[in-house]
């Protein structure tokens, strides 16, 4: 089977499994394949692409848009480079969705970082500390947040000249 | 001129301390000790402990976590010292100055002496940088911070 081939079967397969948790599905160029889901069956879709699939899960990215906060997983698919990500848009007033640490240990700290960046709450996560920001740091401020305010007041924003 | 401020421009022995830069000011300081530049021929090395040194050199945009390492290091060099700033984030936190983890530039934590701006500065700069502390340094232009006397005191003496 060729490799272009391979890459139909899985995105069919894919289609096929999770059509009902699949909002959206962009096959973007031959090397990049995006796939919204439902935030509620982010586990089993990664689950599946990892165990079964066994794509790399390479990282994932979020960004607050104005509509809601996004989250991006990117996995990899070595055998045909190919790169799928799997979006979920998330509430902005309570962003949640589950944990995928449980899948793949190797989620457990990007998630940390999106807790404490954007506010994210992922459930299921054995071990959400704070990751990256200092201890001063004020509870329930997160930086990356389109509504961050300037918390510091001792923070000088000039240059001086 | 006193024994002091002698010893300390005879060779003067830096620290190093990147306060979260990219790395490209810690390549261009790295690349003066090479033999093409050889800061050596002014009797400066880089020192492994703060406690050897007389110039603490700095770089990067003090993110919150380096202002309080940079603090304890500032507190433990002997006095008198100098502080040089190296590129154009240790100078005024270049485009790093609306970071919510950047809060404060280097000069209102410690006082700093030199300014080399840049980004990064050229090998050339920092020497030329350098030249200038030890010879304003040696004709007493120019104060060593951190023992509390302001430049007419030092003059006067």
């Amino acid at each position: 089977m060729s490799r272009t081939e391979e890459r139909e079967n899985v995105l069919n397969t894919l289609h096929r499994r999770f059509g009902a948790g699949i909002i959206e599905f962009a096959d973007r160029s031959p090397r990049r394949v995006y796939l919204e889901i439902k935030p509620e069956s982010v586990c089993e879709v990664a689950d599946y692409l990892f165990h079964t699939l066994e794509a790399r899960f390479n990282t994932a990215s979020a960004t607050d848009t104005p509509a809601a906060v996004e989250i991006l997983y990117h996995f990899t698919l070595e055998r045909f480079g190919l790169v799928i990500s799997l979006r979920v848009e998330l509430d902005r007033g309570a962003p949640a969705v589950d944990s995928l640490a449980c899948c793949f240990p190797a989620a457990e700290w990007i998630e940390r970082e999106i807790h404490e960046l954007f506010g994210v709450d992922f459930r299921g996560h054995p071990d959400l500390r704070r990751l990256l920001l200092p201890e001063q740091w004020p509870e329930g401020v997160h930086p990356l947040r389109r509504d961050y305010q300037e918390w510091d007041s001792e923070a000088v924003r000039t240059r001086g000249v | 001129m006193n024994a002091r401020f002698r010893a300390l421009l005879k060779s003067p022995w830096v620290f190093h301390l990147s306060t979260g830069s990219c790395n490209n000011c810690d390549i261009e300081i790295l690349d003066c000790l090479t033999p093409r530049f050889d800061v050596e021929r002014f009797g400066i090395l880089l020192a492994g402990s703060i406690k050897h040194a007389d110039v603490l050199l700095v770089t990067g945009s003090c993110n919150r976590q380096a202002v309080e390492r940079l603090k304890r290091l500032y507190d433990q060099i002997p006095k008198p010292c100098f502080v040089v700033a190296v590129g154009e984030c240790a100078l005024s936190r270049g485009m790093f100055i609306d970071s919510y983890n950047c809060p404060v530039p280097l000069d209102h934590i410690v006082p700093v002496d030199v300014y080399i701006p840049g980004c990064p500065p050229k090998p050339e700069a920092i020497l030329a940088g350098v030249v200038k502390l030890i010879r304003k340094a040696a004709e007493m232009k120019l104060p060593a911070t951190g023992d509390g006397r302001g430049i007419e005191e030092v003059v006067a003496q």
